[in-house]
């Protein structure tokens, strides 16, 4: 099968301090991914190299067969931990906004994740919750028909019900097996079912990379795996 | 053609120790197997179910293609998921959930250095048996 991203051997630094070392993996396309690791692993790096904002400065990188650059944000939608979005627009008229800034928006997905992530829609974007936020951020991403999806914590700071339904929107906007997703995440326990894989970043490399289900297969959560990965 | 809108599991708490796939398919074999989910039942879409269970589209159709080599679902291009029409679907399902109770009650028999038979009468010296299930289809 295709590889939706492949990396051989990334390296990164910054101030003089490695943030990513030798990252090499390989994630076939339609696969929904989870980068693990705790605060300061590397993940949002990694997710910005990834999504071409950002350049390697050792290793190979291919998204769909192409390096990371301009070319390759057409079919990258990056989710960035904290989003700039335009304070003084209201939810609806960004939305108008989105519509003509993204080429591959689709209007249909538009429609279902303002359903599904209960929007808003006269509501000022500088007056959101980090929560409500998020929700904008994920329906900006997951309304194009981006093939590469990388979100960075879109979890984090969010009350449990908001959480599960942007879970839900995710696999929805997701699963048909052709998009492929990647979730940088160190909220492990309550969102492992959503990983086909998962890979654990630790001080800037793999330190392991599973199938959820080989994982379970052990009779391991991903979450105890995580602990056994990272416990010093 | 319109169709019936599909049945709508319950919200089940999936352990993530154990396989999901497993788990869902034994949690749609149980409805088939105590004729809660009859012959030609349409089940949810792949996405949706995985929407509302929030696990992976890949682990849904995982356990669906698991049934389906069964002979408990059946797909049909276009129209969805459902259970299979054929006689004795409640049946098959019945058995293979009985034979995986067998399979765990010998394990712990085994890990007990007892016979299974020994095991069942203990059990039911110590109180177990029908007390404790009515007990437990109360819940």
């Amino acid at each position: 099968m295709q590889a939706a991203i492949e990396c051989d051997g990334v390296g990164f630094t910054f101030a003089r301090r490695p943030i990513l070392r030798d990252v090499t993996v390989r994630i076939p396309v339609g696969e929904m991914v989870g980068l693990l690791g705790p605060n300061g692993a590397g993940k949002t790096t990694l997710l910005r190299i990834l999504a071409g904002v950002l350049a390697p400065e050792a290793g190979r990188i291919r998204v769909l067969g192409e390096p990371p650059g301009w070319r390759t944000l057409r079919h990258t939608a990056l989710l960035p931990e904290r989003g700039h979005l335009p304070g003084w627009l209201t939810i609806g008229e960004w939305i108008i906004h989105a519509r003509r800034l993204y080429p591959d928006w689709s209007e249909e997905r538009e429609r279902r994740l303002v359903d599904d992530l209960a929007l808003r829609l006269d509501r000022p974007i500088a007056r959101l919750s980090r929560g409500e936020g998020v929700r904008v951020g994920l329906l900006t991403c997951l309304a194009r028909e981006a093939p590469v999806v990388l979100l960075d914590e879109p979890f984090t700071g969010i009350d449990l019900l908001s959480r599960e339904t942007i879970a839900s929107a995710i696999v929805r906007e997701c699963g048909d097996g052709s998009r492929t997703v990647i979730v940088a995440t160190h909220d492990v326990r309550e969102f492992e079912p959503l990983f086909d894989r998962v890979l654990f970043l630790k001080d800037g490399s793999i330190a392991a990379d599973e199938t959820a289900e080989a994982i379970r297969a052990r009779g391991q959560s991903v979450a105890s795996r995580y602990r056994e990965v990272f416990s010093p | 053609m319109t169709l019936d809108p599909p049945w709508q599991p319950p919200a089940w708490e999936l352990d993530p120790s154990q396989p999901l796939y497993e788990q869902i398919a034994h949690r749609i074999r149980v409805e088939i197997a105590a004729s809660r989910l009859p012959g030609g039942t349409r089940l949810p879409s792949v996405r949706d179910l995985a929407a509302s269970l929030r696990v992976t589209p890949n682990t849904v159709m995982r356990a669906y293609a698991e049934l389906e080599q069964d002979g408990l679902l059946e797909t049909f291009r276009g129209q969805g998921t459902f259970v299979a029409r054929s006689s004795g679907v409640e049946a098959r399902a019945q058995a293979r959930i009985a034979r995986q109770a067998l399979e765990h009650v010998r394990r712990v028999a085994a890990d007990l250095g007892m016979r299974v038979e020994d095991l069942l009468r203990l059990g039911a010296e110590a109180g177990g048996g029908e007390d404790d299930d009515a007990g437990s289809h109360r819940v």
